[in-house]
């Protein structure tokens, strides 16, 4: 009983320190600009970017890919890591779903900041088409969305309990909020039962959601014909990227909230060894499918991929490219097969690299392309030939990272970021054998 | 001697007034000067239709030739010197008018059988007045669609109805009616014979709605008759098949009109997460109330 | 004493003088502003009149406020469906365009463009090194297949019965997925206010906005694009840049009718394409576009002679 007082002390949210309230003070700060900006854009219309009709698609949306791939890794982590028997993924799981939560509401609001008239959002429920790509989207994120809340909600029952329980004397009217969402969970065998079967149909439900919502996305570009865009490789190739986005980003936040909250007996660098083969492993994909993507159309060299692939080889874009392959992609690998390389701190910096490369990445596979269409280029002014984001559009990104981030940080301060139940059951579980092994 | 005097100062009066005025008259003219409008008028006639004018007003301004708009004309029909106003036309937006010409009866004629008419514009703050003659006399085309030995032909005659006898030895056009300008039917130039008739074959097939065809028999531009047309309604045309995919259930069609496959699947995909998404809600009230 | 009488009878008279002509000018400039202000306010009656807007939706107007004037003929069809029975097509022979440009200024006007984007641009071409340059007169090619179409989330762009595809820049979300679909570039969009008061706002009066014609006006933050003039094809007239173009380059007619004019020359379809052996672009994509082009064989004019025209940054003109 002891450990497990200690256990729910170690694990319950704590009030914000010094450093953390300048952290969400800085994040609302930026919110809050990124907010005049838009409002800004509003106003005067689209032209406060540098998209103009043949970069047509910027920032707005490799940063709306970005989001959505990046909220694959409560799929991964929660589910396809469940489903596969990892149990060292339970200290994990929900940072894991926080981040992914966080990333697919970004994912829902930054597809909106893209749209030239927002005022008109209903049209796309009214009028929709089935047979856009985009109605697609607008169908699976709102699910995606939901079926990740409750991926996060469910397994945290227990541990609003706990915390109800925790809390009645420090702060009473915290320990009230707790008790509402807790759901007068009790843990008696039926609503174990009830809870257990809900996570066992959403952890399989959302791998092929999941799945289907990286498809989606990829859909999106190859449903067009545009050089670059158009290939039958894209889906698979977007789906192991979500997987090298999404664990790049849980590796880099476990660090910092393991520091921020002194988890270290908790996530060990047994958890960050782990991490570091998953994340080997989808890098090792990802190679596999950017292979397909970048190098095989130089045999038959096409006029058009040619022009695509020299543009991201040697031309305006290359710079991006190999920073984004090399240093994004092969670096990592490389580190990541060593045991040093998959110690805490390197591993911090590796994901942290990781994720800058996938957003990065996901740039030179938007604009580039765009670049470079069927027709010459011809009528325009010359800036139309180039792109490269505007204040507005810096600003207003910006912000969309620092909300994703501040959501985060809001469910880390209020949320059990290791699963307090869970914890406490896995001990159990393992002093029972010790026991039987006596 | 005063006389004299008073004499030679009147005529200098005189003259000084000659020499100043038209230097007054110059200045003015030079504070607004205006602007020559060309006016240009043809006579159309198309057989049990209506009988125009089409009017055209251009002007050079800045070394082009722009249409003028609102020029007002008046016209009217001199007969025996008289001038009866017939009626007014506004030129619009591309210096065009038409002016239709109610009924020839009630126009005048003079002893040739040639309708004199004038279209006068008198003039306006920028457009210096200006007028067209025109004179056209009565001709008549009777056309009909003839089949011998199964093949079709367009028969035509062309009267003139001032001396009503036939016109022998002019160009007659046939034509196709079309959306936008007629489809010329077998020679450029058809002459009348000594009947003032032309028998022209329809060699090619002809698409048309439900086979419906309308042939123009035309007197282009003459300077005697201005233009004159026939129309002849002819089924001989081919129907039509349309080959449009709008009426199908299609990738681009509106949303009414989805193709079958992707009204299946996707909505079996809605049904089937939000019917799982709506029963765990459920299962987290069961949980509230166990 | 006298002096001072003729004086004061002088300033009399100059005072009188000037009061008299005042109150002629006075009364003349008032009863003008009071016939204007008449003028507005002829009838104010509560009668209303039920009106059937372009889109079918019936609405209800005050008499006073609807006017007798000439009328373009009403399309008597559903502006998303069509003109019945009609396949409008184009066909441009590349042998005679030597980027003379009037084509781009008629319809740049004729839809009051503002941008720095037309809607039919020039293009310079020349596909490899060895193969001559010519001249490539680009416009929507109204795909009977259309891309755009397709991925319209909200169809706001529509492919009509007799082969037009048009926007309704009402319904248009401004996502831009189109412009991303068509391989034709052929899409440009309103980044910001379209600043087309100047120009439209008077040609606006008595003309309700419909996707018929394109522009007017065009809305911040929506797609706009060739139209193929249906405004003109209603009056049996020919689109805008086939009777602007000096060089008769554009032929355009109903493919059921098997017919295409330039405003000269009216010819079969068939024929024309087949003694020309005309192509459509990008054939092999699958798009099925509506314009045809004649090759560039036996020039009528020089490619050269376009050079001297071409602005490979400009295809708008704007005003000083």
């Amino acid at each position: 009983m002891n450990t497990h007082k200690k256990i729910i002390s170690d694990l319950a949210p704590k009030k914000f320190g010094k450093r953390d309230t300048i952290w969400t003070i800085s994040l609302i700060v930026i919110i809050i600009i990124g907010l005049i900006a838009y409002i800004d854009q509003l106003i005067k219309g689209q032209e406060v970017t540098n998209m103009r009709d043949y970069a047509l698609w910027g920032i707005y949306i490799s940063n709306f890919v970005f989001f959505v791939a990046t909220s694959f890794v409560g799929s991964v982590t929660v589910a396809i890591l469940r489903l596969t028997n990892n149990s060292w993924r339970t200290p994990l799981v929900r940072i894991a779903e926080i981040i992914s939560v966080a990333a697919i509401i970004m994912a829902g609001i930054t597809i909106m900041i893209d749209m030239a008239r927002p005022d008109r959002l209903l049209n796309l429920f009214i009028h929709a088409r089935l047979q856009s790509p985009i109605t697609w989207d607008v169908v699976i994120i709102p699910s995606y969305i939901v079926i990740s809340l409750l991926l996060l909600y469910f397994p945290l029952i227990p541990d609003l309990a706990i915390l109800k329980e925790y809390f009645k004397k420090k702060k009473p009217t915290m320990s009230k909020w707790y008790g509402k969402l807790s759901l007068n969970w009790t843990g008696s065998k039926a609503q174990k039962a009830i809870q257990t079967k809900s996570i066992q149909i959403l952890a399989i439900m959302i791998i092929p959601v999941g799945i289907l919502l990286q498809t989606i996305d990829a859909w999106l570009f190859s449903t067009t014909y545009r050089i670059g865009w158009d290939s039958t490789n894209f889906a698979p190739y977007f789906i192991s990227g979500a997987f090298v986005a999404g664990v790049g980003a849980l590796v880099t936040l476990i660090y910092v909230v393991r520091k921020a909250k002194k988890l270290e007996h908790y996530i060990t660098d047994f958890h960050f060894d782990k991490l570091g083969k998953l994340l080997v492993l989808a890098c090792l994909i990802y190679l596999y499918f950017n292979i397909n993507e970048y190098v095989i159309p130089l045999f038959t060299a096409k006029k058009g991929e040619l022009t695509h692939l020299e543009t991201l080889f040697t031309g305006s874009y290359s710079v991006i490219f190999w920073l984004v392959t090399i240093v994004g992609l092969i670096l990592p690998i490389i580190a990541l097969l060593f045991k040093k390389g998959r110690k805490p701190l390197p591993m911090f910096f590796i994901g942290l690299i990781v994720v800058i490369g996938s957003w990065w990445k996901r740039f030179v596979i938007v604009t580039p392309t765009l670049l470079h269409p069927f027709l010459p280029i011809q009528g325009v002014p010359e800036s139309w030939h180039h792109y490269f984001p505007s204040l507005h559009e810096w600003l207003i990104t910006i912000a969309t990272l620092a909300m994703a981030l501040l959501i985060i940080t809001i469910c880390v301060r209020y949320l059990p970021v290791v699963p307090i139940q869970r914890t406490i059951d896995e001990l159990e579980l393992n002093n029972l054998d010790k026991n039987t092994e006596l | 001697m005063k006389n004299q005097l008073k004499f030679r100062f009147v005529f200098l009066l005189f003259l000084g007034v000659f020499f100043i005025t038209p230097r007054l008259q110059n200045l003015h003219a030079q504070e607004v000067k205006k602007n020559k409008v060309r006016l240009k008028a043809d006579y159309f006639k198309i057989m049990n239709g209506e009988s125009y004018l089409n009017l055209k007003a251009t002007s050079k301004i800045e070394k082009k030739n722009t249409e003028v708009p609102n020029i007002d004309f008046t016209i009217y029909n001199i007969f025996d010197d008289e001038k009866i106003t017939i009626g007014t036309a506004i030129t619009d937006m591309d210096g065009k008018s038409k002016f239709i010409i109610n009924s020839l009866s009630k126009l005048k004629p003079d002893s040739t059988g040639t309708f004199n008419l004038s279209v006068v514009f008198k003039g306006n703050d920028a457009f210096k007045k200006a007028s067209k003659d025109i004179s056209f006399k009565d001709a008549v085309i009777e056309a009909e669609l003839i089949t011998k030995d199964s093949l079709n032909y367009i028969n035509a005659k062309l009267i003139d109805k001032s001396i009503d006898s036939v016109i022998v030895n002019e160009s007659l056009g046939i034509q196709v009616e079309r959306l936008f300008k007629s489809l010329r039917i077998g020679e450029e130039f058809n002459y009348t014979d000594e009947n003032g008739t032309v028998l022209v074959p329809i060699k090619e097939s002809i698409p048309g709605v439900d086979g419906n065809l309308i042939f123009e028999v035309i007197l282009k531009d003459h300077d005697e008759f201005g233009t004159v047309k026939a129309l002849v309604n002819a089924p001989i045309g081919v129907p039509i098949v349309t080959e449009t995919t709008f009426d199908k259930r299609t990738l681009w069609s509106p949303r009414n009109k989805t193709p079958l496959f992707i009204l299946v699947f996707a909505n079996l995909l809605i049904l089937g997460m939000w019917g799982i998404i709506v029963y765990l809600m459920v299962n987290l009230f069961k949980i509230k109330n166990a | 004493m006298e002096d001072k009488n003729k004086n004061s009878r002088r300033k009399f008279l100059d005072k009188g003088l000037k009061i008299g002509l005042a109150t002629a000018i006075g009364s003349i400039g008032i009863s003008k502003l009071t016939s204007k202000l008449n003028a507005k306010t002829n009838s104010s009656s509560n009668e209303k009149m039920e009106l059937m807007t372009t889109d079918g939706t019936l609405i209800q107007v005050d008499s006073s406020e609807v006017m007798e004037m000439e009328h373009p003929k009403n399309p008597e069809y559903n502006v998303r469906e069509g003109m019945p029975n009609r396949k409008m097509v184009m066909v441009v022979d590349l042998a005679k365009c030597k980027n003379a440009l009037k084509c781009q200024s008629a319809c740049n006007k004729h839809h009051y463009i503002t941008g720095d984007n037309a809607w039919l641009k020039v293009y310079k071409m020349q596909e490899a090194e060895d193969t001559a340059p010519y001249w490539l007169p680009m416009m929507c090619q109204h795909c009977d297949h259309p891309a755009c179409v397709t991925v319209c989330p909200v169809d706001a762009t529509f492919k009509r019965k007799d082969g037009l595809v048009l926007i309704d820049n009402e319904r248009c979300i401004g996502c831009r997925f189109c412009m991303a679909a068509c391989p034709y570039s052929t899409r440009v969009f309103n980044w910001g206010e379209p600043g087309q008061e100047v120009t439209l706002n008077m040609d606006m009066t008595d003309h309700t906005p419909s996707p018929e014609h394109a522009g007017m006006p065009s809305v911040k933050g929506t797609v706009d694009k060739c139209d193929f003039c249906p405004h003109q094809i209603q009056n049996n007239e020919l689109p805008h840049c086939v009777t602007a173009c000096p060089n008769g380059v554009f032929y355009f007619g109903d493919k059921y009718e098997d017919t295409v004019t330039n405003g000269d020359e009216t010819l079969r379809l068939g024929k024309l394409l087949e003694d020309k052996s005309g192509y459509r672009l990008m054939e092999g994509l699958g798009t099925a576009p509506s314009v045809y082009y004649l090759p560039p064989v036996d020039r009528l004019v020089d490619f050269e002679d376009g050079l001297e025209d071409f602005k490979e940054f400009e295809s708008v003109e704007k005003p000083e």
